[in-house]
């Protein structure tokens, strides 16, 4: 088989071509179906689009799982303002790696998204927001582009409906924050991907001024399957809360990390120890972020039952964010990696929010000496406390991040921290 | 025509169980370069794969480059937009953004000096210093970090025989750290120039750096 990491529980939609050459290339990608729902979608009116997608449930896949038709709806209908289409390959949530994947095996899926969605927000440019690390990806991407414009599928008077989107594929040059929706359009715009106050939302004064939508690459992706298959026909996988597929990414100490396309609401349980082969040695599990680093870490006690839907996780005590899965053995020096993910906040802050740049800053350095063995045990009501007051209080919520890591952390692994503080020791340390 | 001579690293997920080449994973049978001018104006802003050849007195722009200068320009409303994508295009062809770069930029695009100082620093990929033929960026986020990231990075330093951030001695390598390159299922993710290398342990480290060393990319 040519991509490896596949299992019999997957329900591959938008992964269905992953690992095959082929479906980049516009002939591939024709003989997969790609462009009839862009077709369709022409056919209808702009309005039917965004009740189609709004019955399919769909929900964003940037991380705060917001509903697509309903984020679609609020644009302007006759504003006569130009409008924006931005969509978000920045990428960059540590644990993630779907995206990449989308963009690089199967881009006219992406591109066909893109267009479904402009049409139906009435914009005629979209930009694609690469984040600056991916040249392959992006290179492959600008190539399918460049193909579709040559085939009439993007551009002018798209397949004679009358119908302008352009599509421009722009990159990033490195920071986390320019995921950030506002972050991503100052950044756009040539600015320092610093985030806007909001309101006013995108919606009513986005990129340059105009009304915008930012969306997801893997959202954008599940569009045109929604679009040609109907809204109905999505909802017959997920719950009634959490419909359809999404991608997983499973990394950390499982058998067989990767990217598995699943229904939502999938048990956690069974993607750990069932899809991905289980922990790796035959270690026993310790932890789970279930969400991307910005998420609370998981025991593995609570994440015996957790469901993986957006409802579901939040039952458990965490969020789902981009499902990224982080898996983590009893081997794991928890305190390491706590604040090695603080560090990480640190150091992509944009510096705009006093308790962002000052807390992450503070967090990291105390994490540290405890990590050296130099803490106290004031140390942990401390970081509690500042964390606290990282939360709720900034322009945004990179700064809530690094208190859900954190307060998570010392609440599920105290003894973990207490152990180093009194005795200098550390857990999975050589 | 793979010719990765190690079972892992090179590209992603090659666990053994995959058939397809190098190549062909990494889309190079599909684009294998991007032209210097830039092709279709959409995909200017993307990069041509790193030139191996950096001036540092290059001039911005001549030649294929100032046609994909032209070309970017028409891509946004206002020239500001432009300035991300410039001042990638002026490190392709010198291979740092210097302060002096950064005012010539600003110039081109009838932006203040100050301003794109601003926004230049704000970026870590602009190289503000010269750096080496191949600039090595070790990701030790969690999920790589969780598979030993550490030694990775250890590992480069240690055949280079240099400090974080320092050239070695030949001018070939400098090693950086990195945060998450979107590759956290192939860990350890190391990015070289414009390529990823994943599932990097310390052992694969040293024949990687030779077969930069000799091939190049
Ligand atoms: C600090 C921060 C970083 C983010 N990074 C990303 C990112 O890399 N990719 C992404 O799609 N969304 C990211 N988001 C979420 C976006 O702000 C936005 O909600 C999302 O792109 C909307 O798309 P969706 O509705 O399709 O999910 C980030 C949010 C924050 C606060
Ligand atoms: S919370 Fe942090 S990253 Fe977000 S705007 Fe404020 S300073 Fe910037
Ligand atoms: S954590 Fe290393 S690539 Fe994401």
């Amino acid at each position: 088989m040519a991509y490896p990491y596949v299992s019999d529980r997957e329900v591959r939609i938008l992964s269905k071509h992953f690992g095959d050459p082929a479906a980049r290339t516009l002939e591939g990608a024709l003989a997969n179906g790609r462009y009839e729902a862009l077709k369709k979608a022409l056919e209808m009116d702009r309005g039917a689009v965004i009740e189609e997608v709004k019955t399919s449930g769909l929900r964003g896949r940037g991380g705060a799982g917001f509903p697509t038709g309903v984020k679609w709806s609020f644009m302007p209908k006759d504003s006569g303002k130009p409008h924006y289409l931005c969509c978000n390959a920045d990428e960059s949530e540590p644990g993630t790696f779907k995206d990449r994947e989308i963009i690089r095996w199967d881009p006219h899926q992406l591109i066909e998204g893109c267009l479904i969605a402009s049409y139906a927000i009435g914009a005629e440019h979209c930009y694609i927001y690469c984040r600056g690390e991916f040249f392959e990806a992006s290179s492959i991407l600008a190539k399918a582009v460049e193909d579709a414009y040559q085939a009439g599928y993007v551009g002018k008077d798209i397949l004679g409906s009358g119908v302008n989107v352009d599509i421009t594929v722009h990159i990033g040059a490195g920071a986390y924050i320019c995921g950030e929706e506002t972050g991503l359009m100052n950044s756009l715009e040539g600015r320092r991907g610093q985030p806007r106050v909001k309101p006013p939302f995108p919606a009513a004064a986005g990129l340059f001024g105009m009304p915008t939508t930012v969306n997801n690459v893997e959202t954008l992706a599940a569009v045109p399957h929604i679009v040609e298959h109907g809204g109905e026909w999505y909802r017959q996988w997920g719950t009634e809360k959490s419909p359809g597929t999404k991608l997983f990414c499973v990394s950390g100490h499982v058998n067989r990390p990767g990217n598995y396309e699943l229904p939502l609401g999938f048990p956690l349980k069974d993607l750990i120890h069932d899809v991905c082969g289980g922990i790796r040695d035959g270690n026993a599990l310790k932890a789970v972020i279930p969400g991307g680093s910005s998420v609370p870490i998981l025991s593995a006690e609570e994440s015996e039952e957790c469901a993986l839907c957006y409802e579901g996780v939040i039952a458990a005590g965490s969020m789902l964010g981009c499902a990224s899965v982080i898996v983590m053995d009893e081997t794991t020096d928890m305190v390491k990696q706590v604040r090695r993910m603080a560090y990480f906040y640190q150091h992509e802050s944009c510096g705009q929010c006093t308790p962002c740049r000052e807390g992450s800053a503070w967090v990291t350095k105390i994490l540290r000496r405890i990590e050296d063995g130099r803490g106290k045990e004031e140390d942990l009501e401390t970081l509690v406390e500042v964390t606290t007051q990282m939360t709720g209080t900034t322009i945004c919520v990179l700064s809530d991040s690094v208190a859900a890591p954190v307060q998570s952390s010392i609440e599920k692994f105290r003894d973990e921290y207490l152990a180093l503080i009194r005795r200098g020791e550390r857990v999975g340390a050589a | 025509m793979s010719d990765t001579p190690f079972k892992n690293p090179g590209f992603a997920g090659n666990t053994g169980e995959f058939d397809l080449t190098e190549d062909q994973v990494r889309g190079r049978d599909f684009v294998p370069s991007r032209p210097l001018e830039g092709g279709h104006p959409s995909g200017t802003a993307s990069y041509p794969y790193m030139l191996p050849e950096k001036h540092p007195d290059a001039p911005l722009f001549e030649g294929a480059y100032q046609e994909r200068f032209e070309k970017l320009l028409t891509r946004y409303p206002d020239r500001r937009a432009a300035l991300l994508p410039t001042l990638a295009l002026a490190q392709e062809v010198r291979g740092h953004v210097s302060p002096e770069t950064m005012d010539e930029v600003g110039k081109l695009l009838e932006l203040p000096d100050a301003y794109v100082r601003g926004v230049a620093t704000f970026y870590t990929m602009y190289n503000k210093a010269p750096v080496g033929r191949y600039l090595v960026q070790v990701c030790t986020n969690i999920s790589c970090n969780l598979c030993g990231a550490d030694e990775v990075l250890a590992a480069f330093l240690r055949a280079t025989d240099t400090e974080m951030g320092e050239t070695s001695a030949d001018g070939n390598f400098t090693i950086v750290e990195a945060e998450c390159l979107a590759a956290c299922g192939f860990p350890t993710c190391v990015q070289i120039n414009s390529r990823y290398y994943e599932n990097v342990t310390p052992r694969d480290v040293p024949g990687l750096l030779e077969r930069l060393r000799e091939k190049g990319e």
